[in-house]
């Protein structure tokens, strides 16, 4: 680690009982060094804590861009295979369920994109902080940059991703189960007309 | 004679599935790639019959859009629907008190999106 001051060895040094190079320093000089170390220390310790927690929800995410790719290539192959059949050649009016059903997986990309923004936007808040810890103890910044780290949900703008996000921090939390019924797309969720 | 739409997304893969899909039902369609953009396109041009519009934008979001087209004359009674992965109420309201007239979640499903549009269009 790099030492973010230069009293910084001094005041090390005095913590763990090795003599100081600037005995004639005054105590009050000292316990302000020791407070300055213990606010930066602090503030790497919660740097790490918020790293232990937001990097299960990063993965989760990126896991689920993996899978959401995967099943999009899947479906296109699907519904492609349907088009071109010679079953298909001789019933050219059912082609458009399928080129629709193409339409919707192609979707993927700007889906999987959105996603991988919000995981990059987070990696950036931690280069920040990093970068604001590295400038020294008692950095005013560094404690406004791990605020802004932890708001990473607010960046988020799909049901599921908020989903993934609960499911990343509990271990113990349930996918909510879908529940069966006779109603139509357009009159679902996905489309409200105001 | 055919109708025009303005579609309004930062994604060009959005934009041409969008296009794809109203093209095919008979549309004449106008792309932008943000909200500025659209204001720019439709300033003394064409008159649009339905304006499809992403949220997220750079440059200008598609709420600010709407706003921005609802102070227009040509666009007063213009359906505009917005079209985002954004489902969250809060943001579905800013939506409707910014003018928007219908909230589409992403991904799309073209045959439902066609059947609202002939439910939003003016006989």
């Amino acid at each position: 680690m790099k030492h973010p001051n230069p009293g910084t060895n001094d005041a090390l040094r005095r913590a763990q009982g090795v003599p100081s190079l600037s005995r004639d320093a005054s105590r009050g000089s000292e316990a302000n060094e020791l407070a300055g170390l213990r606010e930066h220390q602090q503030a790497w310790e919660a740097f790490a804590a918020c790293a232990i927690t937001m990097i299960p929800v990063l993965k989760k995410q990126m896991e689920a861009v993996t899978q959401q790719t995967e099943r999009a290539a899947m479906d296109l192959m699907m519904h492609i295979r349907a088009l071109t059949s010679p079953a298909m050649a001789s019933r050219p009016t059912e082609t458009s369920p399928n080129l629709s059903k193409i339409v919707m997986a192609m979707q993927f990309q700007d889906i999987t994109q959105q996603k991988l923004e919000h995981i990059t936007q987070a990696m950036d808040q931690w280069q920040k902080h990093l970068h604001a810890l590295l400038k020294g103890p008692q950095d005013e910044s560094a404690k406004q940059e791990i605020a802004a780290l932890q708001q990473l949900e607010q960046s988020y703008t799909m049901e599921e991703e908020r989903r993934l996000h609960a499911a990343a921090l509990a271990p113990d939390y349930q996918e909510p189960v879908p529940i069966e019924t006779e109603q139509t797309e357009e009159e679902s969720d996905s489309v409200t007309l105001f | 004679m055919a109708k025009t739409a303005l579609v309004v997304d930062d994604s060009p893969t959005m934009r041409q599935m969008v296009a794809f899909t109203l093209t095919n039902a008979g549309f004449k369609v106008v792309e932008a790639e943000h909200g500025k953009d659209a204001v720019a396109k439709v300033a003394g041009g064409p008159q649009m019959d339905i304006v499809v519009t992403d949220l997220n934008m750079p440059e200008m979001d598609g709420i600010s859009l709407i706003k921005e087209l609802r102070k227009m004359a040509a666009f007063k009674f213009t359906p505009i629907l917005m079209l985002t992965t954004e489902s969250a109420l809060e943001k579905k309201q800013a939506g409707k008190e910014a003018g928007a007239t219908g909230w589409i979640v992403k991904p799309f499903n073209p045959d439902v999106m066609l059947k609202i549009i002939a439910k939003v269009l003016p006989a």
